[in-house]
């Protein structure tokens, strides 16, 4: 307890970075061993990390847009995640490397055969990440800037890129998830897909912020201010994205099951029988009944401890949620688990944490001149 | 998210009631509405429009009943016309207020004490007039109660499959939900009334009402926890209702209709023509009564905000539509898209474009959220927007679905208009008497704002 923050995230960063190299130089002995099912494997573990960069890319823009005061503790983890945007473009150039091996060949005719074409498809991630890293640059710049000079212009352009810049998100990561996921399936298609991308992104940041103002609410100066009120507003914000997760899955299930269409329902066929079926009702419970019922508890969403707990669970199903969205496209007789599942994550979640707390060290832990600041020290 | 308390949040945002208010001149300016200014003359102009309309309805609806639903331009292949269009269109209107009134309530929004009350009452109102449509399609209303599931002797059994029969629930629970919470929030306010009463039969009437309510502490402990659990009921609702009314288009698979996203995107459509039929109703309130101190300029540009966000999720769906119908390959769907744009019913289409992604995004400007006037012209555009949006999706697909030899126009008749504006007219009628008989304000939540305010004064 005696340690300051900045021990404390060094530690953590110079192990996740440990971890993260070596278990990374094992992944790619498998890549070398056996490219195609570590490109599977590494299709999940960088959509996972992509998740909780453009998750907190995401919340950092609505906290600007909605100025409410539990934006302010989180504030600048959520800046350190949205800069790791960069990173995720390092990270996707295996994607690229393999993707003839990964994805299915575009038809020949139609709009698919245009749309899904390589240079187009190419065309399009550079696009993306582009956008991406820009925003994630000026808001983080911004940022920097108001903190240095404490000019009230800055939060003034934060908040007026932040109104924009959620829809640009919201179309993005919904055409990303279309190009990178489910165009694995050539038949499938489904108008509500993008949503479910932006809100799992939304809850998979917003559970690792959760922890990690846990931690961080141990130390000075975020002690100060990371009350139990602030900590039930994170339990709400949780609660609020697993239930819109939840809707938006079963909505998607409902209409394709109630359809029964040829072109839509194999997606489920091969998800809802078999192991995939074990696994699906796994999310039913674990991402959706267990943790609905908990958030609803106060004393749960004002404890930290406990809080932190739910979202680890939640976190983690974030990646078994990912799991079950694309592995059937590769195997929809059943799962078949391989190490390289469960390393790549770790892998490029260690050099994820490296480059997040680097940047998450680098400044004051609470941004000073937010306006939200005085206010948040006078009446909580 | 965040509760922005008056007072608290001085130094960035403006104050949800202007200041200088007591107790007493909060509770004074609401009640005289009702109580003492009497009947004004642009009071009876606008309600005597709204009864001539409703009139209209009366009258269209029993020729309906006389002839049956031929009067209208339904056929098949477009069996639903304006009914279900009109059906769609007010529930969606409701769902701002319920929105305002119980989402707001458990976010601690404080700014919604001033509006919650005329849009809780908007609500109950347009629920009527969304109820009554499938009612007059069924072409024999009086066998309505058929789609209970009731023991009986005909051995009928509503299809339980079918999202019709959950929009009977679906719609009567939040009637009654609705009805429940409004009434619940009124009961101090009645009281209020009936204190301040000057005739005999006000007092009674506006006694009987207050259900004995005498302001004691465990009067205030029971109506709180009534509140807030009401509000928890309602919540939920908000989402389910205009979900499940979205699934009377999705169970089918008409190309047009069964689309994954429609649940999240009626959703939004529903509050986004909500709150355009709040600020149309709060513009001219709060000019005409002067209640400008309690409806400030700051809930106007919030309600705006809130509009532009909801009309980008529908604006999303609109661009998800398209690109899926071409992206899936299918070609019913991909033909859909090509018909409501450069088919038949093309202008109809493009209108809607204008009118609910093109024209609204004027609001990204604050000088416009400002403005009363154009404020209230955008609201007035959106909500035609909203009405042909839903015109759009039921004409559109059912007119040309998969088999060309069963393609055919609907045109509608003069009772489809007059039953239309009619329901307009009702609405209207209802809510003229609201705002005659009950304090359209919550005055009780007033007066805890006043009080909130006192006790940290702004900066």
């Amino acid at each position: 307890m005696n340690d300051s923050p900045a021990t404390v995230l060094s530690r953590i960063q110079q192990r996740s970075l440990g971890i993260g190299i070596v278990v990374s130089a094992i992944c790619a002995w498998g890549a070398y061993v056996h490219w195609t099912r570590f490109l599977q494997a590494y299709l999940v573990a960088f959509f996972f990390w992509l998740n909780i960069s453009l998750g907190c890319f995401a919340i950092l823009m609505l906290q600007h847009m909605i100025k409410g005061r539990w934006g302010l503790v989180i504030r600048r983890s959520l800046e350190a995640g949205a800069s790791t945007l960069p990173l995720m473009v390092l990270f996707f150039i295996p994607l690229l490397a393999g993707h003839a091996r990964l994805y299915p060949p575009p038809p020949t005719t139609g709009f698919k055969a245009v749309y899904l074409n390589w240079p187009f498809f190419l065309g399009r991630a550079v696009f993306y990440f582009a956008v991406w890293v820009l925003m994630a640059w000026l808001l983080n710049k911004w940022s920097d800037d108001q903190d240095r000079t404490g000019d009230p212009v800055f939060q003034a352009r934060l908040t007026r890129l932040s109104g924009p810049g959620l829809i640009i998100f919201g179309l993005t990561i919904t055409f990303a998830a279309v190009d990178w996921v489910m165009s694995l399936e050539t038949g499938f298609f489904s108008t509500i897909y993008g949503m479910i991308f932006m809100v799992a992104a939304a809850l998979a940041a917003m559970a690792f912020i959760t922890v990690m103002a846990m931690i961080l609410a141990r130390y000075k100066p975020l002690s100060e201010v990371a009350t139990a009120e602030r900590f039930h507003n994170y339990g709400n914000l949780l609660l609020v994205f697993v239930l819109l997760w939840a809707y938006l899955s079963f909505s998607q299930f409902l209409i394709i099951w109630a359809g029964n269409l040829q072109d839509e329902i194999p997606w489920y066929v091969s998800r809802a029988y078999g192991g995939w079926g074990v696994i699906a009702l796994f999310l039913v419970l674990f991402h959706f009944a267990i943790p609905f019922v908990l958030l609803l508890n106060r004393p749960i969403t004002k404890s930290s401890r406990a809080l932190a707990g739910v979202a680890i669970a939640l976190f983690i199903m974030g990646w078994v949620d990912l799991y079950w969205i694309i592995e059937p496209a590769f195997r929809p007789q059943g799962p078949q688990l391989s190490w390289m599942d469960i390393a790549t994550p770790f892998g490029l979640g260690g050099l994820w944490m490296a480059v997040f707390l680097q940047k998450l060290r680098k400044r004051p832990l609470l941004p000073l001149h937010d306006p939200r600041f005085e206010e948040v020290l006078e009446y909580d | 998210m965040e509760p922005v308390e008056p007072g608290k949040n001085a130094a960035v945002a403006e104050p949800v009631l202007a200041p200088g208010h007591s107790f007493g001149s909060v509770t004074d300016q609401i009640s005289a509405i009702v109580l003492t200014r009497g009947t004004g003359k642009k009071w009876m102009g606008g309600f005597a429009v709204a009864i001539a309309l409703l009139l209209m309805l009366n009258f269209a609806i029993t020729v309906l009943f006389a002839k049956g639903v031929g009067i209208w331009g339904i056929n098949i292949p477009v069996g639903w016309g304006f009914a279900i269009v009109n059906f769609v269109w007010w529930i969606g209107i409701g769902h701002a207020g319920t929105l305002i009134s119980a989402f707001l309530l458990l976010m601690r929004q404080q700014w919604r004490s001033s509006v919650n009350r005329f849009a809780e009452a908007m609500t109950i109102f347009a629920v009527a007039c969304a109820g009554m449509f499938p009612l007059l399609h069924m072409g024999r209303p009086w066998l309505f109660y058929w789609l209970f599931p009731y023991p009986d002797t005909m051995t009928l059994w509503p299809q339980f499959r079918s999202p019709l029969v959950w929009d009977v629930f679906a719609v009567s629970t939040y009637a009654t939900v609705s009805i429940l919470f409004w009434f619940v929030g009124l009961i101090p306010d009645l009281a209020t009334l009936r204190d301040r009463a000057t005739t005999k039969i006000k007092q009674v009437v506006y006694g009987i009402l207050s259900m004995g309510w005498r302001g004691s502490a465990k009067h205030w402990k029971r109506y709180e926890t009534a509140s807030l659990l009401l509000a928890g009921l309602a919540t939920p609702l908000v989402v389910s209702v205009h979900t499940v009314v979205s699934f009377d288009f999705t169970i089918a698979i008409e190309p047009g209709w069964h689309s994954t996203i429609f649940p999240p995107y009626f959703v939004a459509g529903a509050i986004y023509s909500g709150f355009a039929m709040v600020l149309c109703l709060a513009i001219p309130l709060r000019k005409y009564y002067g209640l400008e101190d309690f409806v400030t300029l700051r809930h106007m540009d919030t309600m705006a905000k809130i509009m532009l966000a909801t009309g980008w999720i529908v604006a999303y769906s609109y661009i998800m539509e398209t690109f899926m119908a071409f992206y899936s390959g299918n070609p019913f769907d991909r033909y859909m898209i090509m018909n409501r744009m450069f088919g038949p019913y093309a202008t109809v289409y493009w209108i809607l474009i204008a009118a609910n992604l093109v024209i609204p995004q004027l609001l990204w400007i604050k000088k416009m959220r400002r403005n009363m006037l154009t404020l209230f012209l955008l609201s007035l555009c959106v909500q035609t927007g909203m009405w042909l949006e839903r015109f759009v999706i039921i004409i559109t697909s059912l007119s040309r679905d998969f088999v060309p030899s069963s393609w055919g126009m609907y045109y509608p008749t003069r009772w489809d208009w007059m039953t239309f504006l009619g329901s307009i007219g009702l609405f209207f009628t209802l809510f003229y008497l609201f705002i005659r008989f009950l304090p359209m304000i919550s005055i009780h939540e007033m007066r805890e704002l006043v009080h909130k305010t006192e006790e940290e004064p702004a900066a």
